[in-house]
């Protein structure tokens, strides 16, 4: 999740086509993909989307780096494949739908600041919930700062480590009561700051 | 472990539909208990905290497939309604990462949410019994994961008879592919290997979900014990501590 912040850097500073195409498209391109791996049940053809968003993710100059985070669902439909009785081509069918979703929104996210998307966003759904979501985007970022700082005492006090889990298990206990802690100092100040530049239930973006 | 941690595209259209439109009754039904003011006064802390479960999920325990939730926790410290449009705002996030399907995200708040808001009232209920953080928090924890597996096994479950449909969709579709199959191999034999297997699912999913629940339950306990010492307002116990 560390790697969230250089999406949103890749997102912010890439020069690419597909960064300069407005997020309306991305959008639009998104649902289409969407709606292709929700009723394509053809190997063949997902493979053919698949490789399609591959030849766009490298065509975008997307740093390498970022390209792991369209894999990490794969842990999770391992466990999936159990429901099949091994059947090869329902997980083959299962694994690339996932990696066509996965590296669809890593892309759209890769090359679209979060407040172009989530002004989009805005036009049809409640403001309440579309700035509850920016809220959350932006506490990410001030949690990692203070994650940050929490790691360096982490370490000191013994980091984690396998042969003393007892001691680990505390140690990202607490720097998680840490987090909870100062991340609610910060959401007070937060909203006072916001109260004070005429927050009123609804987050306007530039444009707007 | 709680978590749908299926790809778009797997469970059946009417599911994740209906998914949705259960997630928004449910969400517009539990707003109206709330007071608007306060509503949006809480906001950024309802950021905050769906932040901390977003880093959660990032702490990916891998031989096991189990990332810490911390949805309990945010359920006890949010209250009920809030911890529903937390839960909402988590899978939202979660899904624009590639962790979860986007069509999934109603049914993924469904099932998370079953773990805030009974964690919220098992933690009430086991504190007014018990009068004691520790247990109360562990028992809490684990029955509220117990509730939302078991959940998630069912809405898993809801959508057998499609998987079987998409495993006998080989072959099909816009192209032949007809490389991974053997020659010779009888079709009655393979139609009956193709069928859903949801018990070897369950068999996998709950002796790693108990794993999970016991984690997760440790690391809440020791989660509101830091708060407890630090900021025991947060945790609303009242006059008694423990």
């Amino acid at each position: 999740m560390i790697q969230l912040s250089y999406l949103d850097y890749s997102a912010t500073e890439g020069k690419s086509w597909l960064h300069r195409l407005s997020p309306k498209w991305k959008i639009i391109g998104m649902a289409f993909v969407l709606s292709a791996i929700v009723t394509v049940r053809s190997l063949p053809g997902l493979l053919l989307l698949y490789a399609i968003l591959l030849g766009l993710f490298f065509l975008s100059r997307i740093p390498l780096k970022i390209f792991s985070l369209t894999l990490y669902p794969l842990i999770f439909a391992i466990l999936f494949i159990f429901i099949s009785g091994f059947q090869i081509f329902f997980i083959l069918l299962v694994f690339v739908k996932v990696l066509c979703g996965s590296t669809g929104v890593v892309l759209l996210l890769a090359t679209t600041p979060y407040p172009s998307i989530f002004r989009i966003l805005g036009r049809f759904l409640p403001p309440l919930f579309v700035t509850a979501l920016f809220l959350t985007y932006r506490s990410i970022f001030i949690l990692l700062s203070i994650f940050e700082d929490t790691q360096h005492a982490l370490y000191l006090r013994g980091g984690f480590q396998w042969r003393n889990p007892w001691r680990s298990l505390i140690n990202i206990s607490n720097a998680f009561g840490h987090l909870i802690i100062k991340g609610m100092e910060g959401s007070e100040r937060m909203y006072e700051s916001m109260v004070i530049r005429g927050f009123k239930n609804k987050i306007y973006y530039r444009g707007e | 472990m709680s978590h749908i941690h299926l790809p778009d595209g797997v469970l059946p259209f009417w599911l994740w539909i209906s998914g949705f439109i259960v997630a928004i009754l449910l969400g517009t039904i539990l707003s109206r208990f709330t007071k608007r003011e306060d509503l949006t006064k809480r906001l950024p802390l309802l950021g905050m905290m769906a932040a901390a479960m977003v880093l959660g999920a990032s702490v990916e325990i891998v031989p096991i497939a189990y990332h810490v939730n911390l949805t309990v926790i945010s359920g006890i410290l949010l209250g009920p309604s809030l911890i529903f449009l937390g839960t909402f705002v988590v899978n939202v996030i979660l899904a624009l990462f590639g962790h979860g399907g986007i069509t999934v995200i109603g049914l993924n708040t469904l099932t998370l949410s079953i773990e805030g808001i009974f964690g919220y009232v098992f933690f009430r209920l086991f504190w007014k019994i018990l009068r004691r953080l520790t247990p109360a928090t562990f028992l809490a924890t684990f029955l509220a994961l117990l509730l939302s597996t078991f959940s998630m096994i069912g809405v898993v479950g809801l959508g057998t008879s499609h998987y079987e449909e998409m495993m006998h969709q080989e072959g099909k579709g816009i192209f032949e592919f007809n490389l991974l199959k053997e020659k010779g191999d009888p079709h009655q034999t393979r139609v009956a290997e193709k069928e859903v297997d949801l018990n070897r699912f369950m068999a996998i999913v709950i002796p790693l979900g108990f794993i999970g629940w016991v984690l997760e339950g440790v690391i809440t306990v020791l989660i509101s014990r830091y708060i407890h010492k630090l900021k025991p307002d947060l945790l609303r116990l009242g006059k008694e501590t423990a």
